[in-house]
């Protein structure tokens, strides 16, 4: 209070104070008034992108399945039976694989063991009973007169049913049957029977040692599905192009 | 007493005149310098009670320490330290000391008495 002239400096820094006070609350009043700080702002950005993101993620995810959606509609339009299809396809896959029991016309072939005796030292015993590669052979002869399905001994014979002698008896589908052997087969019964009765074929081959053959036509026969489990550990689908690889 | 007040208000006016802002990123320094400003004024007006006033060591303390404490919050962001809680806390205490001794002064002053 002695001094006016130090009454004035302060007065002056004051005024610069006063400024620096006024223009800073401006400052903080338009930064909050705006709603949030611009401090949060980068944050804000990051967080906006990431939305955006999953936004554009989520859009051509739900195109994605419009597309499905819109494809099982014109299924379903063009044709309302997909499952009856589906069900039609699964019916003759299992037919196919042996899985249904199967009736239709076809043959029954009769193999018994020879009942001529071996008079003979010289000659083998063995050539006068049936073995799986009569069988087989058999079988095979069926399966070219487009036999659809063939049983042994009421033992169906799918894809991987071995046929195979196991000491006197024969092993298929790990289940153990004897002679005489009752080999049904389902198909045009007068084809298969031609192709059993061929000249130089399997019945004049297997007649030859006495093994008796009866072959009988019917109008209706009923092969029972394979009752076992079929199972794959090694195989499956390949996709197209490796294949083509 | 009067006249200091009557320059803060100018002041005060004036800036709520300009039409500038502080840009958000520079507001903290502009805080800190502020706190300076005002310790170093609180510390002018005791001084002047007390017949210890200077000019020189005045202004330059009011600018000094203005710009040192801007420039402490600047480094302390590039540094990631909170340097600037050192202005802070040493012109807030400064800034009470100084209160201090105004009000004593203030109150020895009209009161008629002499404790201190």
């Amino acid at each position: 209070m002695k001094n006016r002239g130090i009454q004035i400096t302060i007065a002056l820094i004051c005024m610069v104070l006063g400024m620096m006070l006024a223009v800073q609350f401006k400052s903080i009043e338009t930064i909050n008034s705006a709603g949030v700080g611009k401090l949060r702002a980068e944050e804000l950005q990051f967080a906006l992108n990431a939305e955006k993101e999953k936004l554009k993620n989520a859009l051509s995810a739900l195109a994605e399945m419009e597309k499905k959606l819109e494809e099982y509609h014109d299924a379903a339009s063009k044709n309302d039976r997909i499952a009856a299809i589906m069900q039609e396809d699964l019916e003759r896959a299992k037919m196919l694989a042996g899985l249904t029991t199967v009736q239709g016309e076809g043959i029954i072939v009769k193999l018994d063991d020879s009942k001529l005796r071996n008079n003979q030292e010289e000659v083998n015993e063995n050539y006068f009973i049936i073995h799986d590669s009569d069988i087989l052979l058999v079988i095979n002869e069926l399966r070219a007169s487009d036999a659809e399905a063939i049983s042994l001994n009421d033992e169906r014979v799918i894809a991987t049913s071995q046929i195979r002698c196991a000491g006197p008896v024969l092993s298929i589908n790990d289940t153990t049957t004897s002679a005489p052997f009752n080999i049904k087969a389902i198909g045009d019964a007068a084809k298969l029977e031609s192709g059993l009765r061929m000249r130089g074929g399997v019945v004049d081959a297997l007649q030859q040692w006495g093994i008796e053959v009866t072959i009988s036509r019917e109008a209706r026969l009923v092969i029972p599905k394979y009752n076992g489990v079929i199972t794959h550990k090694y195989a499956y689908p390949v996709k197209e192009e490796v294949v083509s690889q | 007493m009067i006249i200091p007040l009557l320059g803060l208000l100018a002041g005060i006016a004036v800036g709520i005149l300009m039409p500038y802002n502080i840009p958000f990123a520079y507001s903290k320094y502009m805080a800190v310098a502020i706190l300076a400003c005002m310790d170093s004024v609180f510390g002018g007006l005791a001084a002047s009670l007390q017949g210890k006033f200077d000019m020189r060591i005045f202004i330059s303390g009011f600018f000094g320490n203005a710009l040192l404490a801007a420039g402490l919050a600047y480094i302390g962001d590039r540094l990631g330290a909170d340097i600037y809680m050192a202005a802070i806390f040493a012109f807030g205490n400064r800034l009470f000391l100084n209160f201090a001794i105004i009000r004593r002064y203030l109150l020895n002053k009209y009161l008629k008495k002499d404790n201190i």
